[in-house]
């Protein structure tokens, strides 16, 4: 340990991994360190089943849960956006060779106490059971227009302008209802609250816009999911760097971050041990007093043996549920994967319910997420700090990453590792850098 | 026209560090050999695969090497996910080498549990005239872990002795027992890769 880095990387979840990958990719010299004796962090799949159960101090497994092994379990449920940010990372930084992913079968909204299938073009629109006749072909109206819309061609913007006006105003320049609304802007745009409302418009169009494209490359539902787990993700990211020469320490106790002149950082100590850096990047978990706690986020993990009702039986779904329809001022989520994706063993799935929390009793906010699921065999709650940076970390060279959100998606997670990399190197990513040189598919 | 796809067929590297498995990769790559441990030789560089032909047939051997991240850390699990063989590496010079590979064994069977098991003693050429493991260990070492190794190989690679020969006969053995696996399994226990958005999405079965 004791050499001298660029860049120490405290911390193996996924976005400290992307991070450490497109730093040794650059040509910095980097050493990445975890105080936990598995990659991933918070960001990694528990396996075995055994280990989720003690974890959260509950008696072991029965033999009906088949083995342990076969299961591995996210605690931050996310699914990748196919047409989004981290499958461009994963694809330009050739990470994707080491995954395999499968497509989530189904996306469905909640909406008076049941759920409907999340319509999706125009032929699904007019079958859906979510609005009436005369709605649906406005709302047709509405997708056709998001469709040509061309952010550098103001003749698609048909009078509207998308900068300056908000969303609100779009959906009533179309005359779309409450309920239309409602499932635009959290299931399709995927928005937690309704802030959007009276933010500009183009933002919806351009999330609205994901979705489709997303759709458009495999079908089914707009979102991926790997095999054996997220946790795969962050691995697959630590290999990359490891391979451009960052050096691993995993089971390292972090007790000092050493700062020097002007409150800069200079190195980084464990016990009698330590490394010398120019930079250090980390989760908050590693500078408790650089971070401010600014929500919290309530996860429930559900193990079934047995799908969902009315997803047609889907081994794998998203299915939201928008805070209107429950009271509430943000979004529940309900992900559901299986074995399948090699993540339990035959015949179990695994229901992840989140949102952020609202009161002081966050498992009852769940509650309408819960319900959806019919018996649950075991669940494990758990309610986490959302923290962020108190700085940019360009006076002390220390750069923090956020917490992980309630979103869905990992479409923020990746605006975050950018920014950090462009708050830390002075510079935007630059893709061309990673070679492929010999061993690589393309040859 | 049809064309039938030939699957690339991943082999992981394992053992401790320094047993040379780097050089075994070098020298599957480009066939060359360096004295000193020299990352920059291999940085960037992931896998890399090499046809065989078996029976007239062919067959891709994709081989991936360690990274380097057993030097101080211990390897991600999903560098054994979809290997369907693993080359068990020790150094004919270095009893601690050979004793731990238990340890390896025991990773490669709970993260690659299909994967063939090839055993490779490296460094053959610094062997002296009395061998610090006797092909007798070895065997009893075949023998505790319940015949779970395919084949047994001596290799040098600062002289490249027995390389090729362990490189085809892997090739052999997977060609023979994968025609069966590869007909078995169904689309169900696989995903599919991500692809540049220019690229067509690959389509199940049918590659028309």
């Amino acid at each position: 340990m004791d050499e001298e880095y660029d860049a120490i990387v405290l911390g193996t979840g996924l976005k400290e991994c992307i991070i450490s990958g497109m730093l040794s990719v650059s040509g910095k010299k980097v050493l990445h360190v975890d105080r936990n004796k598995y990659y991933g962090g918070e960001s990694a799949s528990i396996c075995p089943l055994e280990e989720l159960f003690s974890k959260f101090g509950v008696p072991p497994p029965d033999e009906s849960y088949g083995r342990g092994r076969d299961w591995n379990v996210d605690l931050i449920p996310k699914f990748l956006m196919a047409n989004g940010s981290l499958v461009k990372l994963l694809i330009h930084t050739g990470v994707t060779r080491y995954l395999e992913f499968k497509s989530v079968e189904g996306s469905y909204v909640y909406k008076a106490g049941k759920i409907s299938k999340v319509p999706v073009d125009q032929k699904e629109a007019l079958a859906s059971d979510l609005m009436g006749m005369f709605e649906k072909r406005r709302f047709r109206n509405f997708l056709i227009y998001v469709q040509d819309f061309n952010q550098q061609d103001p003749k698609s913007w048909k009078d509207f302008d998308p900068n300056t006006q908000n969303m609100q105003a779009l959906y009533d320049k179309f005359g779309l209802d409450r309920n239309t609304q409602d499932f635009t802007g959290h299931a399709l745009a995927l928005h937690r609250d309704d802030d959007y409302l009276n933010r500009s418009a183009i933002e919806t169009i351009d999330r609205i816009k994901l979705y489709s494209d997303s759709l458009a490359r495999y079908g089914k539902s707009p979102y991926l999911y790997p095999m054996y787990g997220l946790g795969e993700l962050p691995q697959g990211f630590a290999r990359l760097s490891a391979i451009y020469g960052g050096t691993y320490m995993l089971d390292k106790p972090i007790d000092e971050i050493v700062l020097g002149e002007g409150g800069r950082v200079v190195g980084v100590r464990s016990g009698d041990e330590m490394a010398k850096c120019k930079q250090v990047y980390c989760d908050p978990t590693y500078v408790p007093d650089k971070v401010r706690k600014t929500a919290k986020v309530v996860r429930c993990v559900c193990l079934l043996d047995h799908p969902v009702a009315n997803t047609k039986d889907a081994l794998s779904t998203q299915i939201i549920i928008p805070q209107k329809q429950v009271g509430r001022s943000s979004d529940i989520y309900v992900s559901l994967v299986s074995y399948t994706h090699q993540v339990a063993a035959k015949g179990w799935f695994i229901a992840m319910v989140s949102t952020t929390v609202e009161t002081d009793n966050p498992e009852a906010e769940i509650k309408p997420g819960l319900d959806l699921l019919g018996t649950i065999r075991q669940k494990f709650v758990s309610v986490s700090d959302y923290f962020e940076p108190n700085e940019d970390g360009v006076q002390s060279q220390i750069f923090v990453s956020q917490s992980y959100d309630a979103t869905t998606h990992f479409e923020t997670t990746c605006l975050d590792v950018l920014d950090i990399f462009k708050r830390g190197t002075g510079e935007e990513f630059d893709f061309s850098k990673i070679k492929h040189e010999l061993g690589d598919e393309e040859q | 026209m049809a064309t039938v796809r030939i699957p690339e067929l991943k082999v992981i590297l394992c053992g401790e560090y320094g047993v040379g498995k780097s050089s075994i990769f070098r020298r599957f790559t480009n066939n060359t050999f360096v004295k000193a441990t020299d990352r920059k030789s291999t940085l960037g560089l992931d896998h890399f695969y090499r046809t065989f032909y078996v029976y007239d047939r062919e067959v891709k051997l994709q081989l991936w090497d360690t990274g380097g991240m057993e030097r101080v850390a211990s390897i991600t699990s999903s560098y054994y996910k979809f290997a369907e063989a693993a080359i068990l590496v020790f150094a004919l010079d270095n009893p601690a080498s050979f004793h731990v590979l238990s340890q390896h064994l025991l990773d490669i069977v709970t993260y690659a549990e299909n994967a063939r098991i090839f055993l490779c003693g490296n460094k053959s050429d610094l062997v002296g005239n009395v061998p610090q493991i006797t092909d007798s260990e070895i065997e009893s070492f075949c023998e505790q872990c319940h015949n779970l190794v395919s084949g047994i190989y001596k290799t040098s690679c600062k002289t490249g002795d027995g390389l090729e020969e362990m490189f085809a006969d892997i090739a052999q053995q997977l060609a023979n027992s994968n025609r069966s696996r590869l007909e078995l399994q169904s689309m169900e226990q696989h995903g599919f890769k991500i692809t540049p958005y220019e690229d067509e999405p690959d389509e199940d079965g049918c590659l028309c």
